[in-house]
């Protein structure tokens, strides 16, 4: 197997788990580990792009501006999951559904 | 790339620098000497100098400022949203000077809705797929803590957790988008995309992959159906400021990111415009089907928002399945008028959220229909506003969002097409079918009697009037004279036609 589809394979494997977290997943928390691996995928998409075009760096530095992006909204998500567990004392996504009508 | 192009002199350095340096600025004012929403309204009153320069020099055509060799170019498209993130930001920042003081959280909201709007208007201008991709994430990042702002408050937080873990979700399928377009064409300047991607020597069916993800992944800021699931909670919850924005602006932000992106792509397929036309007609009716139903007042304009997204969509495909400006130029209008109006509606709903329960220290209670009832002879001025923004957004002449609806309409009838034509026919039903629930609201505020909540109700100050007036004035004025938009809208509908080649 050449990198590329090593990379490849490694990309759907993420994005597999990702997605399948994100659906089963009751727990803010996992949720957003969930979002996290999700990221990586893609992440890992992005540098294997750059190898299959022959512009390694380009794809590189996407990935890094991307880890800076998606920590931030990792920061959010979990102050807000912080919040959840302070006011109301759970962090079962199933208690957090009140909205829907 | 001339060095020059990077001076003090651009003016949109200054346009989309300005509040973006300003923000932290604006945190520390608040902060430490608790001036955060004069502060605010001073950084957004300055970007309107660079903004009128900037319009001046667009014209009929673009500026652009380059960055480490990373280009901004503001187009006639770019225009039209900064010019309804700014003047939409600017009332909102007078209007929430009291709807958030003395809340929690004050000294952050207005460096984030500062930040917002030059997030916003350098949204407009990416030229690069990857930079659009992080002025839209930075654009998500500074709602979901508006979104969020009432944190003590479970509803609010379930709502930002929503939006967060969808708009995240929505990222990620573009990043894979974008991962496939830089596989197969080696770049990520839509220019160059555009150019490789229409050659036949690249393979169609990847590219058209990476279309689908984009359209998915765009669509869910957007809120096309099926992906507008965080939209309702999101914009109830909010602060009704940030609900206007959300709805009047940072939507449409995710529409233009989302035909900027796919425009790239223009070459590789029959046509997006049937694609923009379907979701359009989904977006219609589905909006109109979940808003009658609502009994509280700011989760029915969050309904709504989405059937104007589809009467723009409609008018958008049809610019560029025919390759026609007239039906653009009209969606852009109306993108414009949605701004205003539905801005108008949230900010009036919510001044009698706020002095009807707010202000009493009640931030859970929704304010329902039946609250609005008989207010129009405690708040003249709301009940007027409010009714003018509702029938508006119903499409009643002599107001705005009747004129914008009718150019779409009439530029669908000119292309002489069956479909499109069957398509307008349902577009115009749609419109009516809105009024049942716009109407309500008129008729509770002016022939119901007084509700209890409305005798209750606390007293309203003129900050709050203001903005209300103003875009009220705006609606009918931009109905009477449409053509007063001409100059924005034209130019916006031609730059679209030119993306995608038409």
């Amino acid at each position: 197997m050449t990198t590329l589809q090593i990379a490849v394979i490694g990309v759907l494997g993420l994005i597999g788990i990702g997605l399948y977290g994100l659906l089963i997943a009751r727990n803010l928390i996992k949720v957003i580990v969930a979002l996290q691996v999700l990221v990586k995928g893609a992440l890992l998409a992005l540098v294997a792009a750059g190898l299959a075009s022959g512009k390694l760096n380009l794809g590189q530095s996407l990935a890094v501006m991307v880890i800076v992006v998606d920590t931030v909204v990792a920061v959010i998500g979990l102050a807000l999951a912080l919040q959840v567990k302070r006011r109301m004392g759970t962090l079962d996504i199933k208690d957090l559904s009140t909205l829907k009508k | 790339m001339s060095t020059e192009q990077f001076a003090l002199d651009n003016v949109l350095l200054w346009l989309i620098g300005l509040p973006l340096v300003a923000a932290p600025l604006v945190y520390f004012a608040g902060r430490l000497f608790n001036l955060g929403r004069w502060a605010a309204l001073g950084v957004i009153g300055l970007t309107w100098i660079p903004f009128v320069i900037a319009a001046q020099q667009v014209g009929t055509g673009s500026i652009s400022l380059v960055v480490e060799g990373m280009t901004l170019r503001m187009d006639g498209i770019s225009l039209v949203l900064a010019a309804i993130a700014l003047s939409l930001g600017t009332l909102v920042v007078v209007y929430s000077n009291r709807y958030v003081a003395h809340e929690e959280n004050e000294d952050k909201y207005y460096p984030m809705l500062v930040a917002l709007i030059g997030v916003i208007t350098g949204l407009g201008c990416a030229t690069d797929l990857f930079n659009l991709w992080v002025w839209f994430e930075a654009m998500a990042i500074s709602s979901y803590l508006l979104v969020a702002f009432y944190r003590d408050q479970p509803a609010s937080l379930e709502a930002g957790l929503k939006y967060l873990v969808q708009s995240a979700v929505g990222s990620v399928l573009v990043l894979l988008g974008m991962a496939l377009v830089l596989a197969l064409t080696g770049t990520m300047n839509l220019a160059e995309i555009r150019a490789v991607a229409g050659q036949p020597a690249t393979p169609g069916l990847p590219l058209l992959a990476a279309g689908a993800l984009f359209v998915i992944g765009f669509g869910v800021k957007a809120a096309l159906v099926p992906m507008h699931t965080w939209l309702p909670d999101a914009h109830s919850q909010a602060p009704s400021g940030i609900s206007a924005m959300l709805s009047g602006v940072v939507i449409e932000a995710g529409l233009i990111a989302l035909l900027r992106a796919v425009a790239s792509l223009a070459g590789v397929t029959l046509s997006w415009g049937v694609l923009l036309m379907g979701f359009g007609a989904l977006n219609m009716l589905a909006g109109n089907l979940l808003a009658l139903r609502q009994k509280h007042v700011k989760r029915m304009l969050a309904f709504s928002s989405l059937s104007h997204m589809g009467y723009m969509l409609l008018g958008l495909g049809i610019a560029v399945y025919v390759g026609q400006s007239a039906a653009a130029a009209g969606s852009f209008f109306h993108l414009i008028n949605h701004g205003l109006m539905k801005g108008l509606a949230f900010l009036a709903a919510g001044a009698l959220l706020y002095v009807l329960f707010i202000k009493t220290g009640d931030h859970h209670s929704p304010l329902t229909i039946s609250d609005l009832g008989g207010a129009a002879r405690k708040y003249p001025i709301v009940a007027l506003t409010l009714s003018i923004a509702a029938l508006g957004l119903g499409g009643l002449p002599p107001f705005a969002g009747f004129m914008s609806k009718w150019q779409i309409f009439v530029a669908g009838f000119e292309t002489q097409n069956i479909v499109i034509d069957l398509l307008v026919i349902f577009a115009a039903l749609n419109s009516v079918l809105s009024l049942a629930y716009y109407a309500p609201i008129v008729n509770a505020v002016y022939r119901q009697e007084p509700s209890e909540a409305v005798t209750r109700g606390q007293a309203l100050s003129w900050t709050m009037s203001l903005p209300l007036i103003l875009l009220a004035v705006a609606i009918v004025i931009l109905g009477l004279w449409p053509s007063l938009l001409a100059w924005l809208t034209g130019p916006a509908g031609t730059a679209l036609v030119k993306a995608f080649g038409g």
